[in-house]
């Protein structure tokens, strides 16, 4: 129920875009927390390698998600230019990892055109439509739902 | 007023529980052979609280059983009767429903209809039991509340145009000063017709003033509330000679006027069954002399104040009011006490604070009506300490705004404090980090800013210590619950149990005083009804008929220790076993005592032939076991056939920090709690030892361990050769185990983070936390992480482990 309405607000709105590899993402803005830089991280055992391990973030312990680990896509290095977004989603914070942050964008629903079916990692689940600016093609991303999923594996099976 | 009470609904109901608590404890302390008057005394104020709380809410249900209680007490209180242990069974009964009522009005469903009748009828047989004075005994006025007034009650509160008498001194600022004064004047003028008697200037600041007027005795002090405080304000009836009928009657009024007037109301009661009873005191009526012997004087009396007040009575100016006029003085006194609290807060302080009201008007009917320069907040509290209770002391400084002393406590809401020691938490860290990172400053050029952190750190150290023991209670907190267990469990089972409770005072986290006391009150149960034997069986074993239950609560080190010691038949190793074997567990006849105490923390596990609504079902000590472990602490079993039991917790002192050693592996730090560990050695390689190929073990001073590496659990680079490595010895729930890591870094103190707050659980890991350096390093669940690194190592030694 939430989700949906969530998703349905973020169809026009403020997006954050980000780059992976040479694939440009958005997200809802009002996900946003912060962007820093990348700090160490405590690495967790036995977690999938796209999670990098916990940070603290003034006293919060928060997750970090190497996004373009999980796509395959990009070079997963890490350096004083490596950028990572905190997003607020519900009331947990959790870091993603991408390769750069380019941009806020307007998009209206109308400009957002449905994904096309395939196998690709990202399922089309996830992906609340492609839209385009400037010739741009950007890959807009229902996060929230993508972060809570299972496969992400960043919450318990039960809750997410 | 036109206040919404509702909104002081909490505090009415925060402040009855405690009352009824501090009821309870000091019914059970109670000598019942002679009990001593001061608590008593206690047990009646309690008991009084509660009745104009609940009268100024109208709650008069509540007000009805108080209202019988309190006769009942009064009679006690003035040794009239005889203190019997049924009446102590009829208090603690009372208390319940009382309990009951508070409850239905806070939500839960309605009190007992007919406990409360019965509870009410008994305590009004034992009130009339040895009527023998010649006043008419207010008890036979039935409790119910809405029940016809003895005939002759006038309804005296009832807001109708009445005359009062009111007298005070003003400050000179307003006495010297016409315009203030006609400010004064005209605000009076507006609530009532004034008579003037004696207009003050600035020579002589005493103010006499006749009204004519429908409100009450509070709203006229309100009136006067911006120059005087209500207890310099004397109110007193102008054309009552002698009523000696009038206060019980005003008693009996009470009940009529309850939803109307309740403050008023129940002062008015409070004076009623001071009179009531009549002059059984020959002190009282010796030092009243010639004069006439009213009731009054005599319900004064039975607070003890008569020294004093008889001592006043010469000093004072012999006004003409007649004596009988104290009961409004009274009312007004009390009605002042609670109009001046702002905020309603102060409502409920008639505990202390009319007792002191009392206090402070007592010398008026003696001394003729003159009361206002005897009330003055001075005097009353140096009359007031023998009967003040440490914790009834402390609600008066607390609540009573015109009380001298200023506030010394607030109730401020865990959130706050929580959050308040996050931030203290975060600053530690901060400060940690400042601190490494001037470390690499060089101490000459840099000494002031080294000199500043040095100190910085001594500040914050001292400032989380403070704000740790915001949280601490003391265990009294969770003791004071068990008199009143012990009684009715030991009333139930027929024996004879003496409490002890040792230490009570030591703190503890609030979060683990809440949730300690329901182990604990297992265990005591537990002892009772396993431990200590009938007083026939004890008398036959050649030990005191009454047995002994001690509560102990210590610090030892970094926790808290918590004991349950019974003087009872101790544990039956044999009829242990014999049960263990019948449930199919693994036991055998060689094992030690300790193991065979472990084994009654078995899920079901009872010794009970019996079941019965005590115990029996064998669903206690598993649970009591999981809640302490799950409280980060442990429980242990001591007995000894035929001299006791004693069941020892240790827990944390507090949830929020642990004690912690830290142990890196392969470039990660991970936190072992200092609790499970053991020792921690350099093994070297002759001592480990493989079973069935991949499984090992380290053998230790003649024990073999299972030996768990931390970097196969969690798949980390650690070192390879064994001697360059240290070991952990380890307490996990399934026996000891040697935890194999690279280095040991040092021991912290570690604010604990949850890290399923935004992540999930992670296997073997219990948390996390923050380090000096500002990195996060995991703490490590011992018990998992062993089971974790034996599946990865082999099963055999799993089954191992499990034997």
């Amino acid at each position: 129920m939430e989700h949906s309405e969530n998703s349905g607000t973020a169809n026009s709105g403020e997006f954050l875009t980000f780059t992976l590899g040479a694939e440009e993402y958005g997200i809802d803005i009002l996900k946003v927390q912060e962007i820093r830089g990348y700090d160490t991280v405590t690495k967790i055992a036995n977690s999938p390698p796209f999670i990098k391990g916990v940070i603290n973030l003034r006293g919060v312990i928060v997750p970090i998600v190497d996004l373009r680990i999980k796509f395959s896509l990009g070079e997963p290095t890490y350096d004083q230019f490596t950028v990572v977004i905190i997003l607020n989603i519900g009331k947990r914070v959790m870091g993603v990892v991408v390769d750069g942050v380019s941009d806020v964008i307007q998009l209206s629903s109308a400009n957002l055109h449905p994904a096309p079916e395939f196998g690709s990692i990202l399922d089309t689940r996830y992906i609340l439509g492609l839209g385009t600016v400037e010739e741009r093609m950007i890959i807009v991303v229902d996060i929230e739902k993508l972060m809570t999923s299972t496969e992400m594996s960043l919450v318990e099976a039960a809750t997410a | 007023m036109s206040i919404d009470m509702s909104q002081f609904y909490q505090v009415f109901f925060d402040e009855t529980s405690e009352h009824l608590a501090s009821m309870e404890t000091l019914l059970l302390n109670l000598d019942v052979e002679s009990p001593s008057l001061e608590d008593l005394n206690a047990i009646f104020r309690a008991a009084h609280s509660i009745k104009g709380g609940s009268g100024t809410f109208g709650f008069t249900d509540m007000t009805g059983v108080t209202h019988v209680l309190e006769t009942l007490l009064d009679r006690l209180r003035k040794e009239e009767l005889r203190l019997r242990p049924d009446m102590v069974d009829a208090f603690l009964a009372a208390g319940d429903v009382l309990r009951a009522q508070l409850e239905h009005h806070q939500g839960a469903p309605e009190a007992d209809a007919g406990e409360i009748e019965s509870v009410c009828a008994r305590l009004n047989q034992l009130a009339s039991g040895e009527v023998s004075d010649v006043f008419s005994n207010p008890v036979a006025a039935p409790p119910a509340v809405k029940s016809a007034p003895a005939p002759e009650a006038p309804a005296a509160e009832a807001p109708k145009a009445r005359r009062v008498r009111l007298e005070c001194d003003l400050p000179a600022g307003v006495a010297g000063d016409p315009g203030m004064l006609a400010n004064l004047l005209d605000g009076l003028a507006e609530i009532a017709a004034l008579d003037m008697q004696q207009r003050p200037d600035a020579a002589h600041p005493r103010l006499a003033v006749t009204l004519t007027t429908q409100k009450n005795d509070a709203e006229l002090k309100e009136a006067m509330s911006f120059h005087l405080s209500p207890e310099e304000i004397t109110l007193s009836d102008p054309d009552m000679p002698a009523a000696a009928a009038e206060p019980a009657d005003d008693g009996f009024g009470f009940f009529d006027d309850v939803p109307g007037l309740p403050v008023a109301a129940s002062d008015d009661g409070f004076g009623f069954f001071d009179d009531a009873p009549g002059l059984p005191d020959a002190t009282v009526d010796a030092l009243l002399g010639a004069r006439p012997a009213i009731p009054d004087e005599d319900g004064s009396g039975a607070y003890g104040l008569f020294e004093d007040a008889a001592g006043k009575r010469e000093n004072l100016p012999n006004r003409d009011i007649a004596p009988g006029d104290s009961p409004a003085a009274i009312e007004g006194q009390g009605y002042g006490i609670f109009v001046d609290a702002p905020g309603g807060v102060g409502l409920f302080d008639d505990a202390p604070g009319s007792q002191h009201m009392i206090l402070a008007t007592a010398p008026a009917p003696l001394g003729g009506g003159a009361s206002g320069q005897v009330a003055a907040p001075g005097r009353r509290l140096t009359d007031a300490p023998a009967i003040e209770t440490a914790k009834t002391g402390r609600r008066d400084n607390d609540k009573t705004v015109t009380a001298a002393n200023s506030e010394t406590s607030i109730r401020v809401s865990v959130e706050k404090v929580d959050q308040l020691i996050n931030l203290v938490g975060e600053l530690v860290i901060t400060q940690a980090m400042l601190a490494e990172a001037a470390s690499y400053l060089d101490p000459v050029q840099a000494e002031k800013l080294l000199a500043g952190i040095d100190l910085l750190s001594r500040n914050t150290r001292d400032m989380q210590e403070s704000v740790m023991s915001i949280r601490m209670l003391p265990m009294s907190m969770v003791f004071s619950r068990f008199p009143r267990v012990v009684r009715d469990l030991a009333g139930k089972l027929n024996k004879q149990v003496e409490m002890k409770t040792i230490g009570e005072n030591t703190e503890l986290d609030k979060g683990l005083i809440e949730k300690i006391s329901d182990p604990m009150t297992h265990l005591v149960r537990n002892s009772l009804d396993h431990g200590i034997e009938t007083p026939e069986t004890r008398v036959m074993a050649g030990k005191n008929p009454k047995g002994t239950l001690t509560l102990k609560a210590s610090h030892q080190g970094g926790n808290i220790v918590i004991e349950v010691i019974d003087d009872g038949a101790g544990l039956n190793r044999s009829r242990i076993l014999g049960k263990a074997r019948e449930r199919g567990l693994p036991v055998n006849d060689a094992m030690s005592d300790h193991e065979v105490w472990q084994l009654i923390f078995a899920p079901g596990f009872s010794t009970a032939d019996v079941v019965t609504d005590v115990s029996g079902r064998g669903v206690g000590m598993d649970v009591v076991k999981r809640n302490i472990e799950g409280m980060g602490g442990r429980v242990e079993l001591e007995s000894s056939t035929g001299h006791g039991t004693r069941t020892v917790i240790r827990l944390p002192l507090t949830l929020a920090i642990l004690d912690g050693m830290s142990v890196g592996v392969g470039g990660e730090t991970f936190i072992v709690p200092i609790t499970s560990v053991i020792e921690s050695l350099q093994p070297r390689l002759e001592d480990i030892r493989t079973m069935a190929g991949d499984s090992r073990m380290v053998h230790i001073r003649g024990e073999y361990l299972p030996f768990v590496s931390l970097a196969e659990a969690f798949n980390l680079p650690g070192v390879e050769v064994i001697t360059r490595g240290i070991v952990v010895v380890v307490e996990t729930e399934d026996g000891k185990a040697a935890l194999f890591v690279d280095e040991l870094l040092g021991q912290h103190q570690v604010v604990i983070k949850n890290l399923e707050e935004n992540y999930r659980k992670v296997p073997g890991v219990s948390g996390a936390t923050i380090m000096g350096d500002g990195r996060v390093a995991l703490i490590l669940d011992v018990t998992a992480v062993t089971r974790m690194g034996l599946v990865g190592s082999g099963n055999h030694a799993r089954r191992k482990l499990a034997a």
